[in-house]
């Protein structure tokens, strides 16, 4: 696992989650959280503009042209597979792999990449929002199996016991500790199975994203909505 | 109180309101920008920076409305 295939992996969640997030803006609990979900989303795509921007400095590209056929080929959690049908699976989405996500760009911003550590540093300041956002919904409680399964792929995503990747301040262990502390509660008991993860998409389940989501991706949704005798505009001299 | 689909209540009944209060440079004065509506500070701190993060703000700060002391409001002598 190289630092280019986290980084990879990092920046293909945020898009996810900027996405699901989106998909919130006009159906949130109130018009606050509406704008809360859209501003969110709007952060979150840009961050992963930003690594992804990432990639090249780092000399070791990962991108390859499956991309453009296989949804299996973006290295997303299976949380962001299909939109979210409850408000509950927003909530620990923001509260727990936000905060999971940002863990990791502390260990970037701290670690010994200097590319990382200038470029990410402005995402911890706009994370700030999302972690107040997350933890106080949070707080007003949510149903139990999003937030187990939020937590269960946080810690996947963290990777395996041992498994450091070179240039992070954390390893996976002071990463779940830095969650735990954050969310100032104890990771729930969950069972990972290990034997199974895959190291390039950090996660055990199989699967990928919707159909639609992955033509939203690629630009093929828009032109659906393009008349088929649609042309250019005619210049104005 | 409406409630949405997701059986949560628009707006809670222990959410109260916040004055938005902002300044885009030292030399100005804080002004009021707007106010949002949220249960707790945290929530309301996050609903007024993704609410009015629209301009650049060197200062941006909340206040419970209920804890502004008005000398006198529109209409009064």
């Amino acid at each position: 696992m190289s630092l280019s295939d986290l980084v990879l992996s990092l920046a293909d969640n945020k898009q996810m989650l900027g996405l699901r997030y989106a998909e919130w803006a006009t159906r949130a609990p109130s018009l606050e959280a509406d704008i809360a979900a859209a501003a969110m989303g709007l952060d979150d795509l840009g961050h992963s503009r930003v690594l992804y921007g990432c990639l090249e400095p780092l000399g070791d590209d990962p991108r390859t042209q499956d991309r453009e056929s296989s949804p299996a080929s973006i290295r997303n959690l299976a949380y962001f597979d299909e939109p979210w049908t409850e408000w509950s699976q927003f909530v620990a989405a923001n509260a727990v792999l936000d905060t999971a996500f940002t863990v990791v760009i502390e260990a970037c911003v701290n670690g010994s990449v200097e590319v990382l550590r200038q470029r990410l540093r402005k995402m911890l300041m706009e994370e700030r929002y999302h972690f107040l956002h997350g933890r106080s919904w949070l707080r007003s409680g949510i149903e139990p199996a999003p937030l187990l399964l939020a937590w269960q792929e946080a810690l996947e995503f963290f990777g395996p016991p041992g498994s450091d990747v070179e240039g992070l301040s954390m390893g996976p262990e002071q990463m779940r500790a830095r969650l735990e502390e954050q969310l100032e509660t104890k990771a729930p008991d969950v069972v990972i199975h290990w034997n199974v993860w895959d190291p390039l998409r950090r996660r055990t389940a199989e699967g990928a994203i919707d159909e639609p989501t992955f033509a939203m991706l690629r630009g093929l949704e828009e032109k659906k909505y393009a008349p088929p005798t649609a042309s250019p505009p005619a210049r104005v001299r | 109180m409406s409630k949405s689909k997701n059986g949560y209540k628009r707006v809670s009944g222990d959410a109260v309101e916040y004055e938005v209060f902002a300044r885009k440079a030292r030399i100005d004065s804080l002004h009021l920008v707007g106010s949002v509506v949220a249960p707790d500070a945290d929530l309301a701190m996050a609903y007024a920076r993704a609410t009015y993060d629209e301009e650049r703000w060197c200062e941006m700060a909340i206040v419970r409305k209920k804890d502004v002391i008005r000398l006198w409001s529109p209409g009064e002598p």
